[in-house]
């Protein structure tokens, strides 16, 4: 066996379980946050009574969630209704793997990189793990026996198949510049020439837009749609299942915002912030809390959007998507390409 | 090597069974333990030689295959076929091909699988209906197919010694990376590439016109 594994196995087991960590209780403080933002849009006071400003009601929640019934429908296939939380939330929360939140750190004469895997192609690896989501909601609305449920599922695979291309269309301008699949050197080449969104600002838009459809928010939640489908997909379920499903949503949503940071603002860039010549690992934690921060923006704006805009119909949906966003992608694509070739970018 | 062939005949035994007796999944279960534990007796040697991970991820793409053939329930058939796909492309990145591994995910495991995963549900599909086999010359087609792709299966493996593409580790490197791939594709076989790309637009295009004809 190689010396230097143990180490490496280490780093890695520690890198992973951070993330999990962080990951979930970002999710926890994210439906607080979607609470009380909410009600501070609608002039609500929202959840304020458990802990101070309400900060400890996703704890209540949780436990609310282990001891209420877990009911499976008598006529349901047991096995894929059990599975179906599953398979939705094990991507979402995969995916945050390959983004680059950090530098590296130099700990005991160790370079530590703030990543848990910098793969070849990592944006592939986003885009092809996300796409396994899809089945965790078709198997949930499948499962259920249940016809809101059924047409729940149905209306959301088409949805995410439909904004998946418009996603990596709208990623493609990014990876020309760039040059590479691999989201560190999308982070450095943006150190080198400036963040993306400065010059790419239509792709970062097209992106935007594809990202509240693929995570099922606002205005594009027809999934769920509980004015005619009930509750979509996830009508039947109960207790901790049914909460699975909404922290894949966030989890989502926070690969999503990561994402969006990683390809179009700099990553864990600050600018200037070389100039202040701090130690390494004091500029590495600055550069890790700029990502956070820079993230935990996106997902305000999330928050924002869907207590702001109201829900499309189902056909200006797919209008949106296939007859607007995918052919301004192309288009953008062209222009960037243009860009690149006379080496104006 | 060997290990993987026999459970590939596995395959063909249990599909053979399930054509000459279907609705009879016993008989199926029988059948396939009886040509596995054959395979492993004739077998046994090359079983300890195998590396673990191919021979495990080779179990469970022979695995979910089997589902896929011998399940009732369509749409287990259709979960145990993009794991088959998924595992095809952990043996993509087993042979170092990292980016034609991930690719195989989202194009077929992400992309394709859905639209099965579609059909079933607008069909509304219970187990064992419209998957019924057909009879007489679907059969035995069938049947006449998985025997000639067992024989040719078995033949290439036994004259596979001597060929220098089986030996393992002959590439390194910036092999399997999205850039030596995309400098491939766009330079080697720019032409190719660019034939199946008008190829797939025109069959669209004509898959809408038919399509769009019927409806009319």
């Amino acid at each position: 066996m190689d010396p230097r594994l143990p180490a490496l196995l280490l780093e890695s087991t520690a890198k992973i379980a951070l993330i999990f960590f962080v990951n979930l209780t970002a999710i926890a403080y994210l439906t607080w946050l979607e609470r009380r933002v909410s009600a501070w849009i609608q002039d609500r006071r929202g959840p304020n009574r458990v802990g101070p400003f309400g900060l400890l009601q996703p704890l209540a929640d949780g436990v609310k969630f282990i001891f209420k019934e877990a009911i499976t429908p008598p006529q349901a296939h047991v096995v894929l209704y059990l599975l179906a939380p599953v398979i939705i939330f094990v991507p979402a929360m995969a995916t945050f793997a390959v983004i680059p939140f950090g530098p590296s750190l130099e700990i005991l004469g160790r370079t530590i990189p703030l990543h848990v895997a910098d793969v070849d192609s990592g944006v592939l690896v986003i885009l092809g793990l996300s796409s396994l989501g899809v089945y965790g909601i078709a198997l949930a609305g499948w499962s259920s026996n249940n016809k809101y449920s059924l047409l729940g599922g149905l209306r959301s695979s088409a949805q995410l198949i439909s904004y998946e291309m418009a996603l990596g269309f709208a990623v493609v301008g990014v990876l020309m510049a760039t040059g590479s699949l691999r989201l560190t050197d999308v982070v450095t080449h943006q150190m080198q020439y400036g963040w993306n969104i400065l010059w790419q600002l239509p792709g970062f838009l097209i992106f935007l837009i594809a990202a509240f459809a693929e995570t099922n928010r606002l205005p594009f939640d027809l999934p769920e749609a509980e004015s005619e489908l009930v509750a979509g997909y996830h009508t039947e379920y109960s207790g901790m299942r049914f909460s699975m499903f909404y922290m894949a949503e966030y989890a989502n949503m926070i690969t999503a915002s990561a994402l969006a940071v990683t390809m179009y603002l700099g990553g864990y860039h600050v600018p200037g912030l070389h100039l202040l010549n701090l130690p390494p690992n004091v500029a590495a934690i600055v550069q890790v809390a700029a990502f956070t921060a820079k993230t935990a923006f996106f997902l305000f704006v999330y928050v924002w959007v869907r207590w702001t805009l109201p829900r499309f119909r189902y056909d200006q949906l797919m209008n949106i998507g296939w007859k607007g966003l995918l052919p301004l992608a192309l288009a953008h694509i062209l222009w960037v390409a243009f860009l690149i070739l006379m080496e104006w970018a | 090597m060997h290990l993987l062939t026999g459970l590939v005949i596995v395959v063909m035994a249990a599909a053979l069974v399930r054509a000459v007796a279907p609705g009879k999944p016993i008989l199926t279960a029988l059948g396939g333990g009886i040509a596995a534990a054959a395979l492993l007796v004739a077998f046994h040697q090359d079983l300890a030689g195998t590396d673990f991970w191919a021979g495990t991820i080779g179990f469970l793409a022979i695995l979910s295959a089997l589902i896929v053939v011998i399940h009732p329930n369509p749409m287990v058939s259709v979960l145990s076929l993009i794991l088959n796909l998924i595992c095809l492309a952990l043996f993509y990145l087993m042979l170092q091909a990292q980016t034609l591994a991930i690719l195989q995910v989202i194009v077929y495991a992400g992309a394709i699988m859905v639209l099965f995963v579609f059909v079933i549900m607008l069909l509304n599909l219970r187990a064992e209906e419209g998957l019924r086999i057909g009879r007489g010359v679907q059969r035995w087609g069938a049947i006449a197919g998985g025997i000639g792709f067992a024989t040719l299966v078995l033949w290439a493996l036994r004259h596979r010694q001597g060929h220098a593409w089986m030996e393992p580790g002959r590439h390194a490197g910036e092999f399997g990376t999205a850039a030596s791939l995309g400098g491939l594709l766009f330079g080697q076989y720019v032409f190719a590439t660019e034939a199946a790309s008008v190829l797939l637009i025109a069959a669209m295009v004509g898959a809408v016109l038919l399509a769009k004809r019927r409806l009319e």
